[in-house]
C-alpha cells in the first residue's frame, strides 16, 4: 500500500508540467532508447499536447563508447580494428578515412590498384547502406514487405564482402599503405552480376514502394529543410543535396579512384522527406553505374606498400583533416601526431551529428506522432558516429 | 434446449480456431510475399496456448484485467448472431443486424477501459486512433447495410442469407444470386469497410509498431495478452463471416469456410503491399470515395427495387 501511495505521489508530480502547459491533452511522450521505431541507440523525448508535438529532445548518449580517447591509448596499427566500430551500418569509411589520414602525414604511396579495391568497397557498401535505409523508411511507414526484400538483397552484398574479407560487417580491410589482401579469384564478375541483379531489383522496388501514391501522399512536404535552413544547420551529404545543393566530396574534392570516375551529382528541389528518399534512390542506381566503371578499369599491380614495424612506428609530427563522402553526409578524421607511436588526438566528424540533434529537435516541433520516426528515419541517423 | 447450450459452446471455439487458423496460413503466405519462409500454420495456436499458459505478472487495477475479458465476451455474444453460412443462428429476429453493428464495437470500448487503466501514452493513443477509425469506416459500411436492408426487405441478418440461397452442389453454381452481384458498389464500399475492421494496412494505425509500439497490447502481457490475440482471431472470424453472409450469399459449409478464408487473404495482400495512412487521411479517405460510393449504391438499390 505504501508503494502505491508512492506511485500516485510520483503521479501527481508528473502531472505538475500539465498545470504548466494549461492543456488537459499534454503528455511526455519518450520514443526510445527501447521503441520499435528509432533508429538505434538513441532517444527522443517528446513534449505532445494531442496528437501535436509542441517540444522534442533528442536524447543521445547511450552508445558513447570512447573512441576517440581509447585510440589515444593505442598504438597506429592497433586502431585498425577499432575505426570501423564507430558506425555500424556502414563501418568501411572508417578505415579508409584513418588509413587515409596516416598515408597523408607519413607519406606512404597508395597503389593505383589498392585505390581502385578501396572504392570499390566504399561503394559496395554504400549500396548495404542505402538498402538498409530503404528497409528502415520503408518499415517506419507500415510497408514491412521493403524491408524483407531489401534486407535480403544487403545480404548477397554482405557475401561478396566476406569472400572478399572473411567478414559480413567489421570488415578491417583497409589498412595504412593499401588493402589487406588482393580481390579474390572471378570477385569483379561475381559483383558484375549483382549488379544487375540490383537493377531489375530496384524496378521492383520502384513497384511496390517510390512510386507508390500512398508513400507519396505521406511523405511530400513533411519534414521540410530549406536550402538557408541546411547551409545553418551545416547539413551534407544526400539531406543536403535532397534541398537543391549540388554538395558531394566525391566531386569537389575527389579522393581515391573517383578522379577517373565519371558520374553525376543526384540532386532534388524540395528538401521534404520525399526528396531524401528519393536522392538516394537516384543515387543507388548512380552508384551501380559507378562500381561498372570501376570493375572496367580496374588496373593491375601490387595492393599494399609496407609499412614500418608496427611496434616501433613513429608517424611524423603534424596534423591532418581528411573527408569522405558517406551515405550519412560528410565524415571526417582530423589526427594529430606528436612524433610518437600513439597517435596525440583523433577528431571523428560524424556525419549524424548535423542533422541528428539540433536539426532533428527543429524539424520534429508541430509535427504528428505518426511522422517522428518516419523523419528521424528519412534524415538517416546514426546514433554511434553522434556518440563515437 | 441442449442443443442450443452445446451450439452457444461450440461456436466460440469453432470461430477461435478458425480465426487462428487463418492468421497462421496468412502470415505463411505474407512470409511468401516476403521471399521469406515463415512460421509453420499453426505456429498461432502454440503462441495463444503458451500466452494462456503465462503468469500475469502486473495489473494497473480491476478495470485492467476486465477491459479484455468484456472485450472478450461482446466478440463471443456478437458470434451467437451471425449465421455459419446456410446454418442458422442460434439468435435471430428482425433487426438483429442493427445490433450485431452495436455488438461489435464492444470489444473495443472494452479495449479502451481496460487500456486507459494502463495510463501508457502508447495504448491510449491506440485507443484514440482505434475509435477515430472505428468512427470513420461505420459511416460509409452502415450505409452499405442499408441498402442491403433497402433491397431485400429485412433487417434480419438470417433472412438476407435466406434471400440468396439456391441449391447447392458442387456441379451447379448458384452465386448469382449473391448481393455483390445486384448490389455491386455496396459490396466493394464495405469490402473497403471490411480492410478498416479488420485493422489491415492501410488502416492499421492502431497497432503502428514504429509509431506506438504496438498500441493497446504494449502493457499487457501472459493471459491478458493471450484473451486479446483470441479477441483478434474473433473478429477476424466475425468480420469476414458478415462479409460471406450478407455479400456472398453465405452457402453451404464447404463454401462458407474458403469464402470468409478468401475475404481474409484478400485484405490480407492489400495489407502486403501498402504503407499505412497517417489516422488523419484514414478519416478523411473513408468520408470522401467510400461514402460517395455508398452513397450511389443506396440510390442504385432505390433504381433496382423500382
Amino acid at each position: 500500500m505504501k508503494q502505491k501511495t508512492e506511485q500516485k505521489k510520483s503521479l501527481n508530480q508528473g502531472g505538475k508540467n500539465m498545470t504548466e502547459e494549461k492543456s488537459i491533452d499534454f503528455f511526455e511522450y519518450f520514443i526510445g532508447p527501447q521503441h520499435p521505431g528509432i533508429t538505434g541507440n538513441f532517444g527522443v523525448i517528446l513534449n505532445a499536447v494531442g496528437d501535436e508535438i509542441i517540444k522534442a529532445q533528442a536524447n543521445p548518449g547511450y552508445l558513447h563508447r570512447a573512441f576517440e580517447k581509447l585510440m589515444e591509448q593505442r598504438m597506429y596499427l592497433q586502431n585498425v580494428p577499432l575505426v570501423c566500430r564507430i558506425c555500424v551500418p556502414e563501418p568501411d569509411v572508417n578505415e579508409a578515412l584513418y588509413s587515409m589520414a596516416i598515408e597523408t602525414l607519413t607519406g606512404i604511396e597508395v597503389p593505383e590498384r589498392a585505390k581502385y579495391i578501396r572504392t570499390i568497397v566504399l561503394e559496395m557498401a554504400r549500396l548495404a547502406a542505402y538498402l538498409f535505409y530503404f528497409g528502415g523508411t520503408a518499415a517506419t511507414l507500415g510497408l514491412y514487405t521493403l524491408p524483407n526484400w531489401s534486407f535480403g538483397d544487403r545480404d548477397y552484398i554482405l557475401d561478396l564482402f566476406e569472400e572478399l574479407t572473411g567478414a559480413r560487417i567489421y570488415h578491417i580491410y583497409m589498412q595504412p599503405g593499401g588493402v589487406r589482401r588482393d580481390l579474390p579469384k572471378d570477385f569483379t564478375k561475381k559483383l558484375y552480376s549483382l549488379l544487375q541483379t540490383l537493377k531489375k531489383r530496384i524496378k521492383e522496388y520502384d513497384g511496390i514502394f517510390f512510386d507508390a501514391a500512398l508513400f507519396k501522399k505521406r511523405t511530400k512536404g513533411v519534414g521540410v529543410i530549406n536550402k538557408d535552413m541546411a547551409i545553418e544547420y551545416s547539413v551534407t551529404g544526400p539531406n543536403l543535396r535532397a534541398s537543391g545543393i549540388a554538395y558531394d566530396i566525391r566531386k569537389d574534392t575527389p579522393y581515391l579512384a573517383y578522379p577517373d570516375i565519371n558520374f553525376n551529382v543526384i540532386t532534388e528541389n524540395e528538401g521534404d522527406f520525399y526528396s531524401r528518399v528519393m536522392v538516394r534512390r537516384r543515387e543507388f542506381e548512380e552508384d551501380i553505374k559507378i562500381l561498372e566503371q570501376l570493375i572496367d578499369k580496374l588496373p593491375s599491380g601490387e595492393v599494399w606498400n609496407r609499412y614500418p614495424m608496427p611496434l616501433n612506428w613513429k608517424v611524423e609530427k603534424g596534423d591532418v583533416y581528411v573527408k569522405v563522402e558517406s551515405t550519412k553526409g560528410e565524415y571526417g578524421y582530423y589526427v594529430v601526431s606528436d612524433g610518437s607511436e600513439k597517435p596525440r588526438r583523433i577528431h571523428v566528424r560524424g556525419p549524424s551529428m548535423t542533422h541528428g540533434i539540433m536539426l532533428l529537435e527543429k524539424l520534429l516541433k508541430g509535427q504528428r506522432i505518426a511522422d517522428i520516426s518516419p523523419i528521424m528515419f528519412s534524415l538517416d541517423i546514426c546514433p554511434p558516429d553522434i556518440d563515437r | 434446449m441442449n442443443i442450443n447450450i452445446l451450439y452457444a459452446a461450440l461456436a466460440p471455439i469453432v470461430a477461435i480456431l478458425l480465426g487462428l487458423l487463418y492468421i497462421g496460413i496468412g502470415r505463411k503466405i505474407i512470409a511468401r510475399l516476403q521471399r521469406r519462409y515463415g512460421p509453420p500454420f499453426y505456429q498461432q495456436y502454440i503462441d495463444t496456448i503458451k500466452l494462456l499458459a503465462k503468469k500475469t505478472v502486473s495489473s494497473h487495477g480491476v478495470f485492467f484485467s476486465l477491459g479484455p475479458i468484456m472485450g472478450l465476451a461482446g466478440s463471443m455474444v456478437t458470434l451467437l448472431f451471425i449465421p455459419f453460412g446456410s446454418a442458422a443462428p442460434l439468435l435471430s429476429f428482425h433487426g438483429d443486424i442493427i445490433l450485431v453493428m452495436y455488438l461489435v464495437v464492444i470489444a473495443p470500448l472494452g479495449m479502451a477501459l481496460g487500456v486507459g487503466e494502463g495510463s501508457n501514452p502508447n495504448g491510449s493513443i491506440g485507443m484514440a486512433r482505434g475509435l477515430t477509425l472505428m468512427l470513420a469506416y461505420e459511416v460509409p459500411f452502415v450505409l452499405a447495410l442499408f441498402s442491403v436492408v433497402l433491397y431485400t426487405h429485412t433487417t434480419s441478418i438470417a433472412q438476407i442469407v435466406q434471400s440468396q440461397a439456391g441449391e447447392w452442389s458442387l456441379l451447379k453454381f448458384h452465386g448469382f444470386n449473391w448481393l455483390t452481384f445486384a448490389l455491386p458498389i455496396s459490396a466493394i464500399v464495405a469490402d473497403i469497410c471490411l480492410q478498416g475492421m479488420l485493422g489491415e494496412k492501410p488502416f492499421d494505425q492502431v497497432i503502428a509498431p514504429h509509431e506506438i509500439a504496438s498500441g493497446p497490447m504494449v502493457e499487457y502481457g501472459g493471459k491478458y495478452l493471450g484473451m486479446m490475440v483470441i479477441n483478434h482471431a474473433l473478429h477476424i472470424y466475425i468480420e469476414t463471416a458478415l462479409f460471406v453472409d450478407i455479400f456472398l450469399g453465405g452457402g453451404p459449409v464447404w463454401f462458407f469456410i474458403p469464402a470468409t478464408f478468401s475475404v481474409f487473404i484478400l485484405s490480407l495482400i492489400i495489407n502486403g503491399v501498402l504503407p499505412r495512412f497517417r489516422i488523419g487521411q484514414a478519416l478523411k479517405f473513408y468520408w470522401g470515395v467510400p461514402l460517395i460510393l455508398a452513397v450511389i449504391g443506396i440510390i442504385y438499390t432505390m433504381v433496382v427495387i423500382k
